[in-house]
């Protein structure tokens, strides 16, 4: 009965004919953006500002015994040096264990000694070398397995001491069925361990942030690139000990998020105290080599992974051990575990799971989030470890995620409802298209091996309760000349949130785009919203704007219904126009809201929604419906591996995904090219490396971030499982098509060579010596 | 990154400049696209950069073919090296390595001269005119030139012959032999990226057989293997008489081995020296597959 309301439902919905979403319409925001109008921080110039600069650690492991700033005071246009001594603030920090200005210890190579304000930027870089700081250089900890040793020393002092170590960070655990039994009633089992390398965002603007603070009124205005500006808001109240509404934070165009503004960094309160200490506007703006060394990185992880599968191919156990290196302070990415622990607890179907993990503090850079928010990492360990199990079993490697896909209506040992579930046709689309398993992939010649992967993803699609509220307010407003304005809690990082946003509306109330504005960059302005993360601002942004336009368009039938002198309540919106479904007469709507404006009662063609989505907030055993929805994704993807360099082609990516429905074909393809092509870099090239604390390849000359001719073929292929929460049974999309990249690159490489890589990236170097080890030991066998 | 800018806009008026700037501090820039991210790197004070952009003289700027030789002008750019329908067919080893240069931005502005001077062990266009046994013309304030063979340009890592009061004026590549039916010409470039890679390990070779398929004439360098571009002589004349369709496996090892024992590369962050040598040998191989 249920089932056939729901469908029932769906028929209704599709009748309705879209006029505007499922369209390729540009992303609004392209023209400012392709023709260098758009405003990014680095454009802000204020009235008297002056540029701040930061003085970073020597050493990424020291005990600093004097710092002197005397000479860069003196020095010309130099207006003000600020040392942890000169403020009085509290630390930042996911757990407030990272003092925004370091004293008396360096524990990091980023680590923030002193800042200067001057009249110009080489002022101020110039003063920075005439501060005299004292070091005296300890042992540092470079190795989170290191750090959790009896003999290691304690590094970060802010901490309270809950974990049985010193150097732990935070801990997750997690568990359901009987893992035990599983274990015997496993045919197969199998256990490796998986290296995870640092990947940094490279945004193309680099971090950013202009302070202005007001010292006759004590407010304290910010242009910042901030992902959260709520959350942001608030922390930095708690940092300089204000009032958060003091603060009124304005996102400037944003040039790349992908996570890295999720957390609050030293730099934005330093900027925001230098501006406290002169009076003045005081802009930071990063170097590309400041970019690379001091803003986050995905997380570093060692993962232990150990998987059963019973004797016909259905997946027992999973057992899952991960270190993570926190770097010397807390960020929001030492929360990953959250979302790694769903696709190791609820990626296809399991009996039994296991999770621990634990970030540990080291002398290395700290972690932050960045797009999968942990969740490459798991998939990665996950399908490289379902391929070895297949080949235990000798099943087909296909056939072994068929068999074990999640399903519509599964609630999983994690308490994930699964509403809608396109697992299933996502696998089985990218294995037809790819003609996984049917031909074999036929090799140019002895020198080039080709091979084909499998992987598949499953990430929160609705949200994801991990603060008091997911919700996103909106006001929305007519104006009398017909145009509408969208306040939007929800903010555009590039994503292009205010396309699909103005669209929704241009849908419901019929009006053009182009008359049609979204604001969403003003803490003064907009209502609550949680801020761009887990994929969730289409979703929960989307439904908010629609409960504002359900309320709004009450308010206009009702004048309309009065100045058509008509009872019933049946109105079409389209071209600007309010038509009566009864009579077919029409009216302008900017007319409607003339009436409603200036004749009695005299009301404004306004309303506002708060929309908080039905998810639920998990228990301490981090078990419960977490997300409004969920998205899954399969990759089936194909490499050429040249024998004689070790190079990596990726040749296609067949990518399917549930994304419930498309609302915009172009920007949904803009997500997943983008995500693919972050994905490629993440499984072949892309790496921080570090030695001894310090970060070897800090410019793009070294970090091998891939370019545009690096780009595979991508053949998508939405999956549309019409979610019944989501706005016209749209999911979140943003994250999904990073995730299974590495992991089914992974898998195609180890199919081409009859290898196995069990760390990330696959450099070209890495691919040669094991080739080179394996003729090496074939030849002793063959002895 | 503060200096000094001079933009002399013919010939006279360059030799002029250097003349005048021969007790100061100078430096020339052409395209530059080293230059800069070197200054960026390393600043200098009290420096003047000597414009060669705005020298317009085709003997700067243009191609130029003669019985003998193709003439490029120190500041032909890379771009016009890839359009270059004559050069592509007489010498894919050019043409091939200034497509492989940076990005299609770059390639507008970097020139053939630039690359030279720069002297990096990993510059494509200089493996590739060490390949084809160029010339250099050198010009002299006097007015007067000087003439010698690419592989004694180099003195080293960003070190050349050149002196204070000298500026790299021409690059002259032989044309192929009268008898020659058949080039086997290319560059190999290895790196990780497909744009905007520096070669972590490169091979220029330029081989041309007489009409019966022997070889007469072999060129081959490598490039980010030793601290300078090399010119891998005893393996060129081990190809020397063979027929080119017919060389054994046997041969092609023993010529990757020959080319090998001109390397010496180096362990750092963009490779070890053990990967560069390993791919430099299979490479080489590859030439002949
Ligand atoms: C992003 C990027 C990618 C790159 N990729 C590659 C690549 O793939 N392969 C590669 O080989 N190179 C690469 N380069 C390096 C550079 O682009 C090339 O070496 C280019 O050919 C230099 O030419 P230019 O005209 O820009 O030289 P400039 O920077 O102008 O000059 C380089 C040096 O030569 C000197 N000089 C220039 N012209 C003369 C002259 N006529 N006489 C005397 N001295 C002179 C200058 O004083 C300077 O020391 C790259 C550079 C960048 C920035």
């Amino acid at each position: 009965m249920q089932q056939k309301n729901y469908s029932q439902k769906k028929i209704n919905r599709m009748k309705k004919e879209l006029k505007v979403i499922g369209k390729p319409i540009p992303k609004q925001d392209a023209n400012i953006r392709v023709t260098g109008k758009a405003i990014y921080g680095h454009d802000i110039v204020l009235p008297g500002m002056l540029y701040g600069a930061i003085l970073r650690t020597e050493h990424p492991s020291a005990i600093i015994e004097s710092i002197d700033v005397s000479e860069a005071k003196k020095f010309p246009g130099v207006i003000c040096v600020i040392t942890a001594d000169d403020v009085d603030v509290n630390n930042i920090g996911y757990k407030r264990d990272h003092p925004i200005l370091k004293k008396g210890e360096a524990n990091c190579t980023r680590d923030e000694i002193a800042a200067v304000a001057a009249e110009t930027k080489e002022i101020a870089l110039q003063a920075l070398k005439l501060i005299k700081v004292k070091y005296k250089i300890r042992k540092g900890v470079y190795d989170a397995f290191d750090a959790l040793k009896e003999s290691a020393p304690q590094i970060n002092k802010f901490i309270s001491g809950k974990f049985e170590n010193k150097n732990i960070a935070e801990k997750f655990h997690y568990e359901h069925g009987n893992l035990e039994e599983e274990k015997k009633k496993s045919q197969h089992i199998v256990t490796r361990r998986f290296t995870l390398p640092r990947m940094t965002h490279a945004c193309m603007a680099t971090s950013n942030i202009t302070a202005s603070y007001n010292n006759v009124d004590r407010k304290l205005l910010l242009y910042s690139s901030t992902q959260v500006p709520f959350l942001y808001q608030r922390d930095m109240a708690h940092a300089l000990k204000m009032n958060p509404s003091d603060i009124r934070v304005i996102q400037p165009v944003i040039g790349g998020g992908f996570g890295s503004k999720l957390d609050m960094h030293p730099f934005e309160p330093i900027c925001a105290l230098l501006s406290i200490k002169t009076g003045k506007p005081v802009q930071i703006i990063y170097s590309r080599e400041e970019e690379f060394i001091a803003s986050p990185i995905r997380q570093p992880m060692v993962i232990d992974l150990t998987a059963g599968v019973d004797k016909h191919g259905n997946f027992t156990f999973r057992e899952i051990n991960i270190v993570k290196d926190n770097g010397a302070y807390t960020s929001w990415g030492a929360t990953t575990p959250f979302v790694i622990m769903q696709a190791f607890s609820s990626l296809y179907k399991l009996k039994a799971c296991r999770f621990n993990a634990m970030a540990v503090y080291t002398n290395n850079v700290f972690a932050g989030s960045f797009r999968g928010y942990g969740n490459p990492q798991a998939t990665f360990a996950l399908e490289r470890v379902i391929d070895l199990l297949a080949d235990e079993l000798g099943m087909d490697k296909a056939e072994i995620r068929l068999l074990n896909a999640n399903e519509k209506g599964e609630v999983t040992g994690q308490g994930l409802l699964y509403d809608t579930c396109g697992h299933k046709e996502c696998l089985e689309t990218v294995i037809s298209k790819s003609h996984y398993g049917k031909k074999s992939l036929a090799n140019k010649d002895s020198r080039h091996k080709r091979g084909i992967g499998l992987a598949s993803m499953l990430h929160v699609g609705g949200g994801a309760k991990i603060y008091r509220s997911d919700g996103c307010g909106t006001t929305l407003k007519i104006d009398p000349y017909g145009y509408c304005t969208i306040i939007t809690g929800s903010n555009e990082i590039g994503q292009g949130s205010e396309t699909v946003l103005a669209m929704i509306a241009s849908e419901e109330l019929g009006i053009d785009l182009k008359k049609i504005k979204v604001i969403n960059t003003d803490t003064d302005v907009k209502p609550w919203d949680v801020g761009v993360h887990a994929s969730r601002t289409s979703f929960v942004a989307g439904n908010s704007l629609l409960g504002a336009i359900k309320i709004l368009k009450e308010k206009l039938n009702r004048k309309t219904a009065e100045l058509l002198k008509t009872s019933h309540p049946d109105f079409e919106y389209s071209e600007n126009k309010i038509i009566s479904l009864k009579s077919n007469e029409s009216i302008a709507l900017d007319k409607v809201v003339r009436e409603m404006h200036f004749s009695q009662p005299n009301e404004l063609a306004i309303a506002s929604y708060f929309y908080e989505p039905s998810s639920k907030f998990q228990d301490k055993d981090f078990k419960g419906n977490v997300s409004g929805t969920y998205a899954f994704a399969s990759q089936a993807i194909t490499v050429e591996v040249d024998t004689y360099t070790g190079n990596v082609k990726v040749l296609d990516v067949y990518v399917a995904q549930d994304v419930g429905k498309v609302l915009n074909p172009l920007l949904l393809g803009g997500q997943i090219e983008g995500g693919i092509l972050q994905g490629v870099g993440y499984a072949l090239t892309e790496e921080l490396l570090m030695h001894e604390g310090r970060i070897l390849n800090p410019n793009f000359h070294n970090y091998k971030m891939l370019t545009a001719s690096d780009t595979p073929e991508i053949h998508f292929y939405p999956i549309e499982t019409n979610d019944k929460e989501g706005p016209y049974g749209a999911k979140g999309v943003g994250e999904a098509p990073l995730i299974p990249t590495a992991a089914a690159i992974a898998n195609a490489v180890c199919n081409a060579l009859d290898l196995e890589f069990l760390e990330l990236p696959i450099t070209p170097e890495k691919v040669l010596f094991a080739i080179a080890e394996k003729k090496r030991t074939d030849k002793m066998h063959s002895l | 990154m503060n200096f000094e800018i001079i933009n002399p806009s013919s010939t006279e008026e360059l030799l002029g400049t250097i003349k005048s700037l021969q007790k100061e501090k100078f430096r020339f820039g052409a395209g530059c696209t080293d230059l800069l991210m070197e200054l960026k790197k390393n600043p200098e004070e009290n420096l003047t950069v000597i414009n060669l952009s705005q020298v317009k003289d085709a003997s700067f700027t243009g191609i130029k073919k003669t019985t003998n030789q193709f003439r490029l002008g120190a500041l032909f750019t890379a771009h016009k090296i890839v359009i270059n329908e004559e050069l592509k067919i007489n010498f894919p080893v050019l043409h091939q390595s200034a497509l492989t240069l940076a990005s299609t931005q770059i390639r507008q502005v970097a020139t053939v001269g630039g690359n030279l001077c720069t002297a990096s062990p990993s510059g494509d266009i200089a493996c590739a005119l060490v390949a084809l046994e160029a010339q250099c013309e050198i010009l002299g304030t006097t007015g007067k030139t000087r003439t010698v063979p690419v592989t004694d340009f180099f003195m080293g890592p960003r070190k050349t012959v050149l002196k204070s009061n000298e500026v790299l004026y021409s690059i002259s590549v032989p044309v192929n032999n009268k008898l020659s039916k058949n080039i086997l010409s290319g560059f190999i470039k290895v790196g990780t990226r497909r744009s905007m890679e520096c070669s972590v390990v490169s091979i220029a070779y330029h081989i041309q057989t007489d009409e019966h398929g022997n070889i007469i004439n072999a060129g081959v360098a490598i490039g980010a293997s030793a601290p300078t571009i090399r010119f891998a002589k005893e393996a060129c004349e081990f190809l020397i008489g063979k027929k080119l369709k017919h060389i054994s496996h046997k041969e092609k090892e023993k010529f990757a081995e020959k080319v090998l024992s001109y390397a010496a590369p180096i362990t750092d962050i963009r490779a070890t020296a053990w990967y560069r040598k390993e791919v430099l040998f299979n490479i080489s191989k590859s030439i002949f597959e």
